[in-house]
């Protein structure tokens, strides 16, 4: 297994490379000047060309490009061009917050989704089934800032249950933070549910067909032993891999609903910084994206092999 | 006579929204000890049969519609489920048609075995694996120790069967349904596993249902033989009045298809004719349309007529010389 995840970690080299290329030159090619954001109002040629040198805006590209990709191996991604502050410092503040957010969202997504997509295989054909269909449709169809909005109305502002805005951090105050961070994990997290389900039910129903399960049945075994043993444990292969890659998605695709609920994470400082033209932050942010995306395909496929026990052995 | 251990009386299975029965009104009885071999065409029913007493129908969409199955005296098909369960992989016991996938991939192959035993032994787990350990010593598995902790993956077709009729016998069932448990198997193999079958149902006097299409396993194996034709049982009895007698013109047809011994590689006089789609099966008897005795009495449906002691047989112009003489007369 060990070995497994060396070689995917060299395989995954120079995906990130090219991710990092790419990140780097598009970047470079949308219009606008991040020195005229930089400078403001003051127009003057010598404070420009100044600030030019300053970020050495002036090195040909493939120059900036390894001086850039050189600091970040050492673990300097610059500082952000607006605050001064280090992109590594604002990365690390930052994605905290978001992994907490995608954590709950995704504890919500699972403990709603996986239950949902087993019963309603389990009872395909009835009116669970439909019904659960038709939750998890609505669940996908429902735009999240919509939902969002909705909930605060509801929850904070007519029954004043959790706080609609204010981040703490879980290290000052676990149980505070867990409340302020609820509403918008839920948010988040009904609609990966929906998705979750799907896939479970899918993956439960193929399952429930197959002869291993009926030879479960002639041992005797219960309803609930069969399914949630015998089923449950093959339907979930493929199901955790739709979960990492949840995961993922979830720490990049935060964004908006963190601007609904202001909570400063990775979807604040992506905001901000593109209205900025604030380049080094946008690398940075978009670099530790694709390498928490990699990361979490490495670990789904890891996950694949270690329940799926004809992966392990080769 | 004993008491039979299973008496099965018009037993029917049907596709829900059809009114054609896939299994139509088979009875039979089975005593302690006794192996009764089912034989028939694909598709004429033999699997669902033995589904249809462990209570293991696809259903929906199938449904058993009429008939009982008094095992030990308790009617199989009216049974609340738990105590089904409780019978299920204790009293009787299933092996399936297709070794390949009826293991759960996922789970060790000592782990599977082990949970039956402790299912219905309320033993403990180290008990329940020193059981499975025995059983796959018992079913001629090489380095038993080691293949505990296998998964079926690991195994070839031939020791997946063998696990599994170690999972079938390892409660000692009264009654074993085996469903063509070697059909799936090459021929070297599947002598083994019906040698091993034979001997461990010796030792244990459990009762066998043993569904084939191959005669030769019927010849081997049989004290009482079915044919099935079509979801009906058209012929019953002792292996040697099916195989000296045969009465009913579809056995005989199939009795003529069997090559003899040093005869393999002829090729086999089948019956012309295919088995008619359930969906358009003609009323009275099933075989008629492919029957080279049918007449307009056989539009309707063949009662079983005893034609000697155990021996049954449902069709009109039994027995056929008399009916050939008539013809020649006529
Ligand atoms: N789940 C199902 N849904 C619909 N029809 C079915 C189902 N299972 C079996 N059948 C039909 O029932 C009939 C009898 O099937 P069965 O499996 O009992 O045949 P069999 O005698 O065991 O054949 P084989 O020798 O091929 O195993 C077949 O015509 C088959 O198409
Ligand atoms: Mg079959």
């Amino acid at each position: 297994m060990l070995s497994f995840i060396g070689r995917r970690l060299l395989v995954a080299i120079p995906t990130i490379v090219l991710i990092s290329v790419l990140v780097f030159f598009l970047q470079k090619l949308l219009p606008g000047d991040p020195v005229l954001a930089l400078a403001g109002e003051d127009r003057n040629p010598e404070i420009l060309e100044f600030l030019r040198e300053k970020y050495r805006l002036n090195d040909p590209l493939y120059v900036q490009y390894f001086n850039w990709i050189g600091n970040a191996l050492t673990g300097d991604l610059g500082v952000s061009l607006r605050t001064q502050q280090p992109v590594l410092t604002l990365l690390a503040e930052k994605l905290p917050v978001t992994f907490q957010l995608a954590i709950m969202a995704l504890v919500i997504a699972v403990v709603i989704g996986v239950p949902a997509g087993i019963i309603s295989a389990y009872h395909k054909g009835t009116w669970i089934d439909w019904l659960a269909n038709v939750v998890a449709l609505s669940g996908l169809s429902v735009p999240n800032f919509w939902l969002g909005i909705m909930m605060i109305l509801l929850v904070s502002v007519k029954l004043g249950w959790l706080p609609a805005s204010g981040y703490q951090p879980f290290t000052d105050d676990p149980l505070q933070s867990i409340r302020t961070m609820l509403m918008p994990a839920f948010v988040l997290g009904t609609g990966l549910a929906a998705t979750l389900m799907r896939h479970t039910r899918s993956a439960m129903l193929g399952v429930l067909q197959s002869d291993y399960v009926r030879t479960a049945r002639a041992k005797g075994l219960s309803e609930k032993r069969v399914v949630m043993k015998h089923a449950l444990r093959n339907a979930l292969v493929p199901v955790v891999t739709v979960i990492t890659l949840l995961f993922g998605e979830l720490l990049a695709g935060a964004v908006l609903t963190e601007q609904i609920f202001t909570i400063p994470g990775f979807g604040k400082l992506v905001v901000d910084a593109v209205f900025n033209r604030d380049y080094a932050v946008v690398q940075g942010i978009v670099l530790c994206t694709a390498i928490a995306f990699v990361l979490m395909n490495i670990l789904s496929d890891a996950l694949y092999r270690v329940l799926n026990p004809r992966m392990s052995d080769q | 006579m004993s008491a039979p251990l299973l008496d099965v009386k018009g037993l029917s299975v049907r596709i829900a929204g059809t009114s054609r029965d896939l299994v139509a009104d088979v009875s039979f009885t089975l005593h302690p000890g006794e192996t009764l071999c089912v034989v028939g065409e694909s598709g004429c029913g033999k699997s669902l049969t033995a589904l249809s007493l462990m209570g293991l129908l696809a259903s929906p969409p199938l449904s058993v519609t009429g008939g009982e199955a008094l095992f030990d005296g308790r009617d199989l098909l009216q049974m609340p489920l738990d105590q089904l369960q409780a019978l299920r992989g204790d009293r009787m016991a299933m092996i399936f048609q297709e070794p390949m996938t009826s293991l759960n991939p996922a789970l060790r192959v000592g782990d599977q075995i082990a949970e039956s035993v402790q299912r219905h032994q309320g033993v403990s787990a180290k008990a329940a694996r020193a059981r499975a350990l025995e059983m796959l010593r018992r079913v001629g598995i090489p380095a038993p120790e080691s293949r505990l902790d296998a998964y079926p993956h690991n195994l070839s077709g031939g020791m997946r069967q063998r696990v599994m009729i170690a999972m079938a016998l390892a409660n000692d069932p009264a009654l074993l349904l085996a469903d063509e448990p070697t059909t799936a198997l090459d021929v070297t193999i599947q002598a083994q596993i019906l040698a091993l079958m034979r001997d461990l149902q010796a030792q244990s006097g459990s009762a066998m249902i043993l569904i084939t299409h191959d005669l030769g396993v019927v010849a081997e194996m049989a004290d009482k033989v079915a044919v099935m034709y079509a979801g009906r049982i058209v012929e019953f009895g002792t292996v040697a009045q099916i195989f000296e007698d045969p009465q009913h013109p579809y056995t005989i047809g199939l009795m003529s298809s069997m090559p003899t011994l040093g005869q393999r590689v002829a090729r086999l006089v089948t019956i012309p004719g295919v088995v008619p789609q359930a969906s358009q099966m003609p009323p009275g008897c099933r075989f008629a349309s492919r029957c080279p005795f049918a007449n307009a009495s056989c539009a309707k449906t063949p009662d079983m007529t005893e034609v000697a002691t155990g021996h049954r047989v449902a069709c009109w112009q039994v027995p056929l010389e008399a009916g050939i003489d008539q013809r020649v007369s006529a």
